[in-house]
């Protein structure tokens, strides 16, 4: 690539005569007060700056126009380019070899430095590109990737076209949005796999734009379209050739990086993830309808008149009743651990108030946890924290849940909030079975039981595994502790308290 | 048992018969006369025809969307609706809140929670129609009229917008009103995803009017959807349950 500090060959030659011109001048000047030395060595200065700035050609020319000045007006015979003294023609002819060398060198540094440069840069430019590439989890943040630097490459505005099933509508561009119509066509064409004569197209305003497939081996890297901006017919064929080589370059690399295969993978991802929710949405459907009749018919059932009056009955419609509900939390978990195996939590964070997390998960475990006495103990002044609160008291129940399976009825449930710096904790304790220091390291792995519950306690072992990473996904951290086998547990949730929540007590309700 | 001289009508709108059924027996228990329907088309066809009091809407219909029944309904008549659903999603409740459901229950649910509730929205149709402007709940008395609070009859200074916030929920007890709602009428339109605004002007209002703020009794949270007022006392509240 030719430096954009050549200012083409006729302007080099011309700058280095300025430079001659200027220094004879000089030397005239300082000749009327000194006795000059050997003179041609002077012309060393414009010659190496006419080098490194212009190049060759202009140093070649510099050389000879200082040689013939100082011939010219320092060397007897002056105004003649005869030299007379021998000694003076000697030093000329160094001066000329001299220059020659000088300038020779000085141009290689000159382009050296040049592919140093560029090189960084181009280096520069796809460090930037993979990073945008590692961040980028859907098809469209990779082609958001593609599309910056094959506009960085290229240097032109560039639109990115995605290619699309015929379900998915027209292809819309990524990056430069302005496309005309025409090219559009073009580039429909094109991403259609049709053969096209490849030639630049004119929009309405005379500009040329270039259309091509981002690479030929791997289609579904896309097609691009670049604004060759207004061209006459030779320029635009330079100009042209040099995008296709940095085109070809660019997709090479591409190619190289296997993004074809990793676009593939993450529309992979994307079907399976829209298969899991169907999934999920018919199991959840399935299931609950009839569980919803089941239990909706106990509660009937043991309301009526003739079972009512029988307590026999009451407690086989209980059971009933207390069975279907148990039913339907496993299927509650089911759900919650796929959506989060399947990383499909996106967690609604807001301004919340922890008092109404823990008043609704309280009333939610309001039937099973009846049988334990439920102290809660919270600040009169709390902090607002910025989670998802439904995900948050869900985490809670979770917690509150095991707290009532683990330990007798009629035992103490203790909850209690307090702030401790940047961060507010609840914790919920417990007089039950506790933890053995093996059941602690365990606790939070999915489908983890402890030894001493599986026969005699029913569950699936998914609870603190799903507090857990509801927890985690509100930037929180859950901790459980014990003293012991049979000293109880407490379990503590920390969320951090943003650094603006103390300003929003200022919010004026007048 | 509902204490109207005659039975309330309630129409049951679900596609599963079992569904139905128990529905059926559930309210007859308590008093009710039941009519049903089993999609969409015959469920508007049923509440023209009938004289309807109450209707339970399934979401889930194989012809219509339950959420174009309730707006079709909406669309001429004020009758309570309340939502079955088995999905339970915070989004989808405060798009039928807003469409004009009066409550929202998720499937599985026990007939106590369905009939508890069906019994609010009834009073609250009653109390509409004889436009009593003052409304008790537990120790608290809103007087719509007067703009007056009291607690324990006794006067409480509020301020313009804990004030609005009371009178705005206090004009559909009961009801849940979202967060969007809210903010819309208290602080208009450009504040409507301020949550933290309604968040501190509740905690407030908590603090001059319920016993312990922390435990609140009158003034509700739906976690993630919004708030409502407690169901107001009964008329004769010592013989209530």
């Amino acid at each position: 690539m030719r430096s954009a500090a050549t200012p083409g060959g006729a302007g080099g030659v011309l700058a280095g005569l300025g430079l001659v011109a200027a220094v004879t001048l000089i030397l005239e000047v300082v000749k009327t007060f000194i006795e000059l030395p050997p003179i041609a060595i002077t012309y060393l200065i414009p010659v190496l700056i006419a080098a490194i700035r212009w190049g060759y050609l202009s140093a070649m020319v510099t050389t000879i126009a200082g040689g013939f000045c100082s011939a010219f007006f320092f060397y007897k015979p002056t105004h003649t380019i005869f030299v007379e003294d021998p000694a003076r023609r000697l030093s000329l002819m160094i001066f000329a070899i001299v220059a020659v060398v000088a300038a020779h060198l000085a141009v290689r540094m000159r382009r050296e430095s040049e592919v140093v440069l560029k090189r960084e840069k181009e280096i520069n430019d796809l460090y930037a590109f993979s990073r945008r590439l590692a961040a980028g989890h859907s098809t469209s943040e990779i082609f958001d990737a593609i599309q910056r630097h094959l506009s960085t490459v290229v240097g032109r505005r560039v639109a990115l076209f995605e290619p699309r099933r015929p379900a998915e509508g027209k292809p819309e561009p990524i990056g430069e949005s302005d496309v005309p119509q025409n090219v559009r066509a073009e580039v429909t064409a094109v991403l259609a796999g049709h053969a096209t004569a490849g030639m630049p197209i004119a929009d309405h305003q005379g500009n040329l734009w270039l259309v091509r497939a981002v690479s030929r081996k791997a289609p579904d890297l896309g097609v691009i379209a670049i604004d060759l901006g207004r061209q006459t017919p030779e320029s635009e064929e330079e100009i042209r050739a040099r995008i296709e080589a940095v085109l070809h370059d660019a997709a090479s690399t591409l190619e190289q990086l296997g993004l074809a295969h990793a676009i593939t993978e993450v529309r992979m991802r994307a079907e399976s993830e829209r298969f899991r929710d169907a999934l999920i949405g018919s199991v959840s459907h399935e299931l609950r309808t009839p569980l919803s009749s089941i239990l909706g018919a106990a509660t009937v059932l043991r309301n009526a008149p003739a079972v009512a009056g029988d307590p026999r009955l009451v407690a086989l419609a209980n059971v009933v009743h207390d069975e279907s509900e148990r039913l339907n939390n496993e299927i509650q978990n089911l759900l919650d651990a796929t959506r989060i195996s399947g990383e499909a939590l996106h967690p609604k964070l807001e301004w919340a108030e922890v008092a109404d997390v823990v008043n609704t998960a309280l009333e939610r475990r309001r039937g099973p946890g009846a049988a334990h006495a439920i102290d809660v103990d919270l600040p009169a002044k709390m902090p607002l924290v910025q989670v998802d609160a439904v995900l948050i008291e869900k985490a809670l129940g979770q917690i509150l849940a095991n707290a009532v399976k683990y330990s007798p009825p009629g035992s103490r449930i203790k909850i209690r909030g307090w702030q401790e710096g940047g961060v507010f904790a609840l914790s919920v304790s417990d007089q039950g079975a506790g933890l053995s220091p093996e059941d602690t390291a365990h606790l939070g792995e999915r489908f983890f039981r402890g030894r001493r519950h599986v026969s005699s306690t029913p569950g699936s072992g998914l609870g603190f595994w799903i507090a857990n990473a509801f927890v985690a996904a509100n930037g929180g951290t859950i901790e459980a502790d014990s003293s012991g086998e049979d000293k109880g547990t407490t379990v503590t949730i920390r969320l951090p308290i943003p650094a603006n929540a103390e300003q929003l007590e200022s919010i004026s309700s007048d | 048992m509902i204490d109207t001289a005659t039975a309330p009508n309630v129409l049951v709108v679900d596609d599963e018969l079992q569904i139905r059924r128990f529905l059926r027996s559930g309210f007859e228990f308590d008093g009710y006369s039941v009519s049903e329907a089993e999609n969409g088309r015959e469920a508007i066809r049923a509440a023209t025809l009938r004289p309807t009091d109450l209707i339970i809407l399934d979401l889930a219909l194989p012809d219509l969307d339950g959420s174009q029944v309730l707006e079709r309904i909406r669309s001429w008549s004020s009758v309570p609706i309340i939502i079955l659903s088995v999905k339970s999603s915070e989004a989808e409740k405060v798009r039928l809140f807003e469409l004009g459901a009066d409550d929202y229950v998720t499937k599985p649910f026990g007939m106590a929670e369905l009939l508890a509730r069906s019994k609010v929205v009834l009073r609250r149709k009653t109390r509409a129609m004889t436009g009593d402007s003052v409304i008790r709940i537990d120790r608290l008395k809103i007087d719509l009229a007067a703009r007056n609070v009291f607690v324990d009859e006794e006067r409480l200074t509020l301020t313009p917008k804990e004030y609005r916030l009371l009178q705005v929920l206090a004009q559909h007890p009961g009801n849940v009103l979202t967060h969007q709602e809210l903010l819309k009428e208290i602080w208009g339109l450009p504040h409507i995803n301020d949550t933290h605004y309604l968040r501190i002007v509740v905690r407030k209002l908590r603090q001059k009017i319920e016993a312990d703020p922390n435990r609140p009794r009158i003034l509700l949270t739906e976690l993630g959807v919004g708030y409502r007022l407690a169901p107001p006392n009964e008329p004769a509240d010592s013989k209530a349950h």
